[in-house]
């Protein structure tokens, strides 16, 4: 009985993973594997090519806004001192970035954004394009 | 001194107006955007917004600027949509703080050699 009772146990039982064998004797651990499984969406979207490539998806769309002359679009070019738009296309072009972006700016940021370089800024601060907590 | 405080009272007075303006051309846009159905039909209304607001570039008189915003901004609050669309992720969306990422997990194994 002792015997099948071994051998059950032997197939049943879960096997633990090395982090649990390796472990310090008194230390802090902390279960990356656990950590990334549960927040899956987030890790995904959370890395340094996603900065840059969110950089070239802002200076695109600021590239096609049709009063722009392209060959001027920097990351620091003011929208309104360098790229010669009144405030009334600004306002367009951030609600521009709000369709291509899918987020919601307050009015009060949005009045603020005044070059490529702040929009990425807000864009990456936003949680569903949260690229500043992977470093 | 008198008229130089007139003239920065002007000066500041434009300046609020200016953004008073700016706003409120955001607040047209995104009114438009929850009445319109689809983006052709806002790109539509936006242009006819656009011009309505370009037809009063040139009016120089600063009362009656006060007066052509709060004349928009009446018609705005009184026609403005209901119900406006939120961006699912933003702020009072549908899909606002669901699935939040699971915070940092710490597990600190001790086996009662706790220090403190």
């Amino acid at each position: 009985m002792q015997f099948m009772r071994a051998i059950v146990l032997n197939h049943m039982r879960i096997k633990l993973g090395t982090e649990y064998q390796l472990l310090p004797k008194h230390g802090r651990i902390l279960l990356p594997a656990m950590k990334k499984r549960f927040s899956q969406e987030a890790s995904a979207q959370s890395s340094p090519e996603n900065f840059s490539f969110l950089k070239e998806r802002v200076m695109e769309l600021v590239k096609k806004f049709d009063k722009i002359d392209s060959n001027k679009v920097t990351e620091t070019a003011d929208f309104q001192k360098d790229l010669c738009l009144d405030s009334l296309d600004r306002v367009e072009l951030v609600m521009a970035f709000e369709q291509e972006f899918s987020i919601e700016i307050p009015d009060e940021k949005a009045d603020k954004i005044n070059s490529c370089a702040d929009a990425i800024r807000y864009i990456a601060s936003q949680p569903k394009y949260n690229v500043q907590g992977s470093s | 001194m008198s008229l130089a405080s007139t003239a920065s009272t002007y000066i500041t007075r434009r300046a609020a107006q200016k953004e008073r303006v700016r706003l409120l051309y955001r607040r047209c846009l995104k009114d438009a955007l929850s009445w319109a159905i689809h983006r052709r039909l806002f790109w539509e209304d936006a242009s006819k917004m656009r011009d309505a607001f370009e037809a009063n570039r040139n009016v120089d008189d600063i009362d009656r600027i006060d007066k052509l915003i709060e004349a928009t901004e009446a018609r705005l609050t009184r026609f403005g949509h209901p119900d406006p669309y939120v961006v699912p992720w933003a702020p009072q969306g549908s899909k606002f703080a669901r699935n939040p990422p699971v915070p940092e997990v710490e597990i600190v194994f001790d086996y009662g050699l706790e220090k403190y």
